[in-house]
């Protein structure tokens, strides 16, 4: 028995020993990546996780920040809050990641952020859209640790209004959004832009994610007279929206947030999702800097999506960009302090050449969205692809 | 009134597709007492297999019997790995928990091999309503309606009329007796679960074309369904096409008067009230445990 317990002993003091060396001598930066890889938002998930690898990819390739790699540690949140948060614990004390990236859906965002405050790692959030996850949540803390360079809704949602009300001439708009924290939030940002403009909304609609019919939805947006329709939701219910109103034999525009440029939107509405309009960082097909040509050019090579369609640009391009903008800031700071990363990311020196834009001052130790109003385009659904309002 | 007409079409449509999920759940508590959680992943692995048959150019009506029978090994499977345990020990829940397991596994597997996305499925029809009594309607829900009754006619037809579906019936009115009659009672149990997954996956490749085909599509319609089948009667598949069609209509019907953020309530509303008064269903027969 005695002898038993020795041996178990030993055995511990092993592993500690070598838990302790793997940590003190780390060869490696880790950095934690969490999106939903599975599910309704995976088109997103997915394309920001290959934008991530593939930066990752080619900064371990030019040699890696501070002389180490680095290596990514991937979790798939399946879109659900509570995932979020048990990622959030176990990339933190388990993995002791040095910062994170990623994030698609607004409620796991939200759910998971206050983790990495309070341990002190800095998290660039490449995805999600809430105004509050940089304006609200931790707004009285002294030092924020959660940045963005996604467009937030507080962007997305006047520009909808202003391209459906100020550019179109519509006088009258519904608004459909999922019951989800996106959707919800997303209805509010909407409200407050329209009510800017002295317009309220005629219909608001609401239907939950897996709803398969619509058709409530669209009559009552109908009757009400509306003449255009404003979406905050995700893809396969945006899909469901334009199938059920092709079946009442009802077409006005939709025009939404940029989740009307998700591939399951597209593919699964066919062609009553055709001349969906919403606002982008990026559209594959404008490849106007030298940056962005590469970026796709690796990008299709790498990952060899079907018909040479990325399926979500803006989330591989944001992905992509989170990344860069995190090893430039990892360089100024010479060390993988998440305080210092901070510090250095709100004051970056050199500039950082990325897919969206060059980020130049990207953030400050007030503002920590990198995503203003003029970086962002209008893009249109035309033939299964989005292209740019406009564009031949 | 035309908006009414319209809401009441689709309504009945919805609820056809909840009912035609809610039958698979009838059969099997028929005959073991048991169901199978399972049931909205069944439907989900029906209409992705048909959906890569349809990608690999497989005519639709030919694409229905090659799912059928797809539905008959997948339900073999559940009842012999994760029913007849159970029922072999006598056990009071463990099916509940294994059918969910299978399930779960089911979904898993089916994200690994058709990946995670959400996709259409063409269906044989057109696409474009058409006009009936001043609504519109698609050829498509047309098809459901008529798919669902002619399925559940056909499972009637052959409990009724079949050697082989009496000694359904026989095993679902008493096990015991009709085993000592030397009906192979728990041949009838794997059979019941492979006739349920059969309909379900039938049901999945019907409803594909309106309801988009993904992996993670079984879970929220087949919880829909079971609330189908409590409310119309686990014992009736008559009980089934009603409930789903009182399900269906309140849900649009509520979306559009009251209120769409509402829209689920008043059928748990009536799942309750069913509960209370009737725990049998609306059309179940109630049945009287002797101890």
């Amino acid at each position: 028995m005695l002898k038993n317990i020795n041996k178990l002993s030993f055995a511990l003091c092993v592993l500690f020993g070598t838990m302790i060396a793997g940590t003190a001598f780390a060869q490696t930066i880790k950095i934690g990546v969490d999106g939903p890889f599975t599910g309704g938002s995976s088109s997103m998930g997915v394309s920001m996780r290959d934008g991530v690898r593939l930066a990752a990819k080619e900064i371990n390739a030019a040699g890696g920040v501070l002389g180490k790699k680095i290596e990514l540690v991937e979790r798939d949140d399946e879109a659900k809050n509570e995932r979020g948060v048990e990622i959030a614990q176990e990339l933190i004390n388990r993995e002791k990641i040095v910062a994170m990236v990623g994030y698609i859906n607004s409620g796991v965002s939200l759910a998971s952020h206050r983790f990495f405050q309070e341990a002190k790692i800095p998290v660039i959030n490449n995805v999600s859209t809430a105004t509050a996850i940089t304006k609200v949540q931790f707004a009285d803390a002294k030092d924020k640790f959660i940045f963005r360079t996604s467009a937030r809704d507080e962007i997305q949602a006047p520009m909808i209004a202003n391209y459906a009300i100020g550019v179109k001439g519509f006088k009258k708009p519904a608004i459909l959004a999922d019951s989800t924290n996106y959707g919800q939030l997303g209805l509010a940002d909407l409200k407050k832009a329209l009510a800017a403009k002295g317009i309220t909304p005629v219909a608001e609609e609401k239907f939950n994610v897996g709803d398969v019919d619509m058709t409530a939805q669209v009559l009552k947006a109908k009757s009400a007279g509306a003449d255009v329709i404003l979406t905050y939701a995700i893809g396969p219910e945006l899909a469901q929206i334009a199938n059920s109103m092709a079946k009442v034999g009802w077409k006005v525009p939709m025009i939404g947030s940029w989740t009307l440029s998700m591939a399951n939107y597209i593919d699964s509405a066919g062609k009553n999702g055709e001349g969906a309009i919403m606002p982008e960082t990026f559209i594959q097909s404008q490849q106007n800097t030298a940056k962005r040509k590469t970026f796709v050019a690796a990008y299709l090579k790498e990952f060899n999506p079907k018909n040479g369609r990325i399926d979500s640009p803006v989330s591989a391009a944001q992905g992509y960009d989170s990344v860069y903008l995190l090893a430039a800031a990892i360089k100024q700071a010479g060390s993988t302090d998440g305080d210092k990363i901070r510090l250095a990311l709100e004051d970056l020196k050199t500039p950082v050449v990325g897919v969206v834009k060059t980020y130049n001052k990207p953030f400050s130790s007030t503002d920590h969205d990198a995503i203003t109003v003029k970086d962002v385009t209008m893009g249109i659904v035309k033939d299964a692809k989005v292209v740019a309002v406009g564009e031949k | 009134m035309d908006i009414f007409i319209q809401l009441i079409y689709s309504g009945i449509a919805l609820g056809m597709i909840y009912g035609v999920i809610a039958f698979g759940y009838q059969l099997t508590f028929a005959t073991s007492s048991t169901l199978n959680f399972g049931q909205g992943e069944a439907l989900m692995l029906g209409a992705m297999v048909g959906l890569t048959l349809s990608n690999l150019g497989v005519n639709y009506w030919l694409i229905i019997p090659i799912v059928c029978i797809f539905g008959l090994v997948q339900g073999s499977v559940v009842e012999y790995f994760g029913v007849r345990p159970a029922i072999k020990i006598k056990s009071e829940f463990g099916w509940i928990m294994s059918t969910i397991a299978l399930g779960v596994i089911f979904r898993n597997l089916a994200e690994n091999i058709w990946g995670r996305g959400t996709y259409r499925f063409q269906g044989p029809v057109a696409d474009e309503p058409l006009k009936i009594f001043g609504a519109n309607i698609l050829p498509m829900e047309i098809l459901v309606v008529i798919g669902a009754v002619a399925m559940m006619l056909m499972v009637e037809i052959f409990n009724r009329k079949s050697i082989y579906g009496k000694a359904v019936i026989a095993t679902a009115n008493d096990r015991d007796a009709s085993g000592l009659m030397g009906i192979n009672t728990s041949l009838v149990i794997t059979f019941s679960y492979a006739l349920s997954s059969l309909t379900a996956c039938f049901a999945g490749v019907l409803i594909a074309p309106l309801t988009l085909a993904g992996a993670s599509a079984g879970g929220s319609l087949g919880l829909k369904a079971f609330a189908v089948a409590i409310v119309g009667g686990l014992s009736s598949g008559f009980g089934i096409i009603v409930g789903g069609i009182i399900l269906g209509i309140s849900e649009t019907l509520t979306g559009f008067y009251i209120s769409t953020g509402y829209k689920d309530v008043p059928s748990l509303i009536i799942l309750l009230i069913v509960l209370s008064i009737k725990p049998s269903g609306l059309f179940g027969k109630t049945t009287i445990k002797k101890v």
